[in-house]
Parts: structure tokens; sequence; C-alpha cells
């Protein structure tokens, strides 16, 4: 009986010595570009690779930020919505994706990926903070002319988005924040030992919801978008604010790409399921 | 092999036994990558720091801080070199407990310090390293923890010193942060590590009387805006901080990437409206060694299971 050949890849690791020493031999010293000025990006060396694979590469750090202030004694008396609040949300937002979109122009980026949100409800204040990697065609008259995107989608994503053939526009965003109406006295010491729903925050919670996702979805269309894909929703009360319901969202615009292309996913079907086991756990 | 060590570490260091801090699977990636390890290395430094030079006329961080005295314009001694802005109270003489003017600066000896720290915990870590002969130290990680007093942090750097079979020794180790697989990989793309980066900005907020009214600690002297409005003076405090620790990388680049860029912020609120930002900055520096193509396109997979 014939011994049977070694899998291919038994190759790989000579190469990869070859590559380990070849890159450990040569630059032992000097920089390639001394004189300009260096790259950061937050991207994983799996997220450069996958970005390089789709021939785009990352150009710079990019950050935006924006603090609005809130007058803290809106989130207490009213009815409908919480206008100044809706209003001081969707202006931190579009105060950070302009300075986030200004930075990414400055290094010559045609869009922004990968970007993380941190974004704070404070009864004073709202705060917005955008950080993400600008990032360009390899090519870069590629794609030259188009509008700057900024993107929550992590670089992977962004990548078989593109195989897919689509591509980011933007990053939208909805808000609305909505009182939730007190109940009358007499109501509130006839449920006080009842089993029964709180229409008040039931109804607070469709209205904001309602308007926060119509937002969204206008931002969407303004951006000459299709659809929105990755959508992140936040909702519910705030923890200094009894009688006041917040809904957020927000997203990645997406648009079909100028050349049409669609992906021929692999089924595959995994060997490696996580082994059926037991705990004896004991009794009492 | 370095005299400062102490005898029971270069002992520990020609123990005739390799230490590493690598997983299993690091260790076989490091094998086949054709990387030895030779030792677990080490850097560690305390370093206190008080409040900088005197900060004379400065007052309390309460509401008489930003006293009467100072015309605009006043640039501490402290915040000399640095980053610095003030912003003026719009209303005038009002009261004793009124702020009159508020500033934000750099606290460059936070960062000096900070930097000294780090810097002398890494030299260390590669003192070690140099010892052992390696080329390189993987998969090094920090920590950067406040000791039970106040004002005093503890680096502490650690890594695995690897060397590489029959390559003559760089001047000094590199090192990086990645460590099996993904070092493997950055080695396939043609990029060779250099060094790990850590920086950090430190910028203080002394609220302006504007800025402590909209931060919600106001003392109720004018009626409630109609609209929001944009908080400056916080929102160009935090814009700079993160912007200090990008230049302070790129100036240690030299034409280099710098990837797996990661951000950390810490924020502190020792007044009402005063806020101390300190923001921290690690990555891998690298260097191309050799033009790489693309990646094939990865093929998408819809698993059944």
């Amino acid at each position: 009986m014939s011994t049977p050949p070694p899998p291919a890849h038994h190759s790989a690791p000579d190469d990869l010595r070859a590559a380990v020493r070849e890159a450990l031999a040569s630059p032992a010293t000097t920089a390639t570009h001394a004189s300009r000025s260096g790259l950061t990006s937050d991207l994983t060396i799996d997220e450069t690779l996958i970005l390089h694979s789709v021939e785009w590469v990352p150009r710079d750090l990019v950050i935006g930020l924006s603090v609005q202030s809130v007058p803290s004694a809106i989130w207490s008396w009213g009815s409908g919505e919480i206008e100044l609040a809706s209003r001081a949300h969707a202006r931190a937002f579009e105060h950070a994706i302009a300075r986030l979109h200004a930075e990414a122009v400055a290094v010559g980026a045609h869009g922004v990926v990968g970007v993380h949100v941190e974004r704070r409800i404070l009864a004073s204040h709202i705060e917005v903070e955008l950080i993400g990697t600008a990032v360009a065609p390899a090519d870069a008259s590629a794609a030259g002319g188009t509008k700057v995107f900024i993107s929550d989608l992590p670089a992977r994503d962004f990548a078989l988005l593109l195989m897919a053939g689509w591509r980011p526009v933007a990053l939208a965003v909805g808000a609305s924040f909505t009182y939730a109406p007190r109940r009358a006295v007499g109501a509130a010491l006839r449920q006080q030992t009842q089993n029964v729903e709180l229409t008040n925050y039931t109804a607070a919670l469709y209205t904001a919801r309602s308007t926060a996702m119509e937002r969204m979805q206008r931002a969407a269309l303004d951006a000459h978008g299709t659809g929105i894909v990755d959508v992140t929703i936040t909702e519910g009360p705030l923890h200094f604010a009894a009688h006041a319901i917040g809904f957020t969202a927000w997203g990645t615009v997406v648009a079909p790409a100028a050349s049409s292309r669609t992906i021929d996913p692999l089924t595959v079907v995994s060997l490696d399921d996580a082994v059926s086991s037991f705990d004896v756990a004991p009794l009492a | 092999m370095s005299d400062d060590l102490p005898e029971a570490a270069r002992g520990r260091l020609h123990g005739g036994a390799f230490t590493s801090g690598l997983s299993v699977a690091d260790l076989a990636a490091c094998h086949t990558m054709g990387l030895e390890p030779v030792g677990l290395v080490q850097g560690f430094c305390a370093m206190q720091w008080g409040y900088g030079p005197a900060r004379t006329g400065f007052g309390s961080a309460g509401g008489m801080g930003m006293g009467m005295g100072f015309a605009s314009g006043f640039t501490p001694n402290v915040a000399r070199g640095g980053y610095v802005e003030n912003y003026q109270c719009p209303h005038g003489m009002v009261s004793a407990e009124h702020r009159q003017w508020g500033q934000n600066y750099e606290q460059t000896w936070i960062e000096q310090s900070w930097q000294d720290g780090y810097g002398a915990a890494n030299h260390r870590m590669l003192e070690e390293a140099t010892t052992l002969g390696a080329h390189g130290v993987v998969g090094v990680v920090d920590s950067v923890a406040s000791l039970a007093d106040a004002g005093v942090v503890e680096f502490h750097l650690l890594g695995t010193a690897v060397i590489v079979t029959d390559l003559e020794r760089p001047s000094a180790p590199w090192t990086t942060s990645l460590a099996g697989q993904r070092l493997a990989k950055l080695f396939e793309a043609g990029y060779a590590p250099v060094s790990t980066i850590a920086v950090v900005s430190s910028v203080r907020v002394w609220a302006s009387c504007m800025t402590e009214y909209f931060m919600g600690s106001g003392a109720g002297l004018w009626s409630s805006p109609t609209d929001s409005v944009e908080i400056d003076q916080l929102v160009s405090a935090r814009t700079r901080a993160r912007q200090l620790v990008r230049e302070r990388a790129r100036s240690q680049l030299h034409g280099d990437e710098l990837h797996g860029v990661d951000v950390r912020v810490n924020e502190r609120e020792p007044g009402a409206g005063d806020i101390d930002i300190e923001v921290q900055l690690r990555g891998n520096r690298v260097r191309r060694a050799r033009h790489a193509d693309p990646l094939a396109l990865p093929r998408p997979a819809v698993s059944l299971s």
C-alpha cells in the first residue's frame, strides 16, 4: 500500500519561516518613508488584510465629538415629545459626524469604517464621541469624486458589503424622547395593588419608537440610500427621569454600487460543534 | 549580560528552561514561524507625581477657584509649552462666587511622568530580553495601576522574548503585542514588527461660569435656556486630548504604521464642572518589509450547524 502524499499545506511553515526571516532581516533599522508622517489605524491585522483584499487601505485614525447642553428641568413635567432633548441628541450626532467627516477629508480618505459610537445621555447634557479609521481605495483614482461616507460597520462587514455589490453611504441616526404622563391620583391609588399594564409608559415607548425610526429612515432617504443595516437600538426609561422615555437608533445607510455584484456563499456543515456534556449537580 | 540586573534575575534568566507567557496555541505558532521562546521578560516602575509646579493664585477647585484677580490670557506656569485655552466670563462682575474665567490646559508634568514610568518599565523589559540574547519580544501586555497611595502609579510590562535561529541580532529587540496566528499574518502580509507604542495626554478643564452652568451645577442665576447649545470648552478639551495622543504617537512612527490602535479614556470630576481627562493610546508600530499582493477575495460561508 502506498503512503498517501502529505497535504499541500505542509510546505506552508517553510514559506512562513522565510517570510519571517525576510521581514526581520531587512528593515532592522530604517523606515521606508522616514520623511512621511506615520499612519495610525485601529484596525486589527485581520481587518487590515481583508480591507486590502477588496483593494482599500487605512489612512488614519479620525475623531469627532460633541457635547450638547440640555436644561435639566425639562425632563420632569410635560406631555408629548421632549423636543429640546430630541433636538440636542440630533445636534450632538450632527456635529460629531461633521467633525469626523472633516478629519477624514483632511487625510484624503473616501470614508470611515468601524466607527465606535460612544453616547451618554445625562440630565444636563448629551455627549457623542465617534472614533474610526479613515479608509481609501488603494488606487486613489478608483473612486474619485465620491462623497466621503461614515459607517459603523466593522472593516470585515465593509468588505463583505462591497463584495455583495453594495456600498455604505452614511451613518443615519434617529432619536425621540417622550414624556410618560403621570396617572391621575385616583387611578394610581386604584392600581396600587393590581397587576396592571401602565399604558402611559407603553404608549410613550410606542410614540418615541415611531418618531425615532421615522427620523432615522428620513436621514437615510436624505443621504440617497436604499436601506439601513446593523441598526443599534437603545430604548427605555432614563435613570434620572422617572417620567421620560427615550428611543434612539442608528445604523449604516447602504445603496447599490455602480457595478452590480452578487456573492455566492459556500454552504458548510460544521463538524466542530460544542461537545455535548452534562453536569452533575448536588441535590438540594 | 547587563550589570544592572539583580543576581537572582540573572540566575533565573539562565536557569536552563525557558519561561513564557504564551498559550499553547501561540507557542505552536511561534515554532511554526521559526521563533524560539527563551524567557518571560518583565519590566516594572512605580512613579509618583504631585501636582506640578506651584499653582500660585489658582485657589480651590470650587466656586471661588477662578477668582477675580486674573486677567484674560493668563497662562499658568504648569501649562507652558502645552495646550492652553481660556474662556472668559461674558457677564462681568456678578459675585465673589462667580467664575470670572475658565481654562483648559495640558498637564504636561503628568504626561512626562507617565512617559517616564512607561518608558522605564519598557526599557527594563528590553534589558532582560537583551540579556537573553533575544531578537524580539512577542505578546507584550501592560498594566498601569494605581498603588495604595493616591498619585502613585505602577507600570508593568511583560512579554515573551524570542530568538530567530541564525539571524543577526538587531541592536535592540523589537516588540509587539501580537503573538501566535496574528503575528504570523503580520509577517505574511509583508510587515515586520518594530515596537509597541503607548502614549498619554492629560488635559484639565477648569470650567468657566457658562461651562459649569451647562454641565448642570450652575447657581441658577440665569433662566433656563430655550434651546440646547454646544458646551464649547468641554468639546475643545476632549478633542484636543485625543488629538494630542494621536500626534504624539505619529511623532514616534518616523513614517512607519501604527496598527491595532486602542484608545482608552479616563475622566474624573474633582469639582463641579471641573474635569480631568486622560487619554491613553496603544498600538503596534510596524514597518512594511516587502510588497505583498492583496489576499484573494474571501469566500463567504453559510454554516448549517
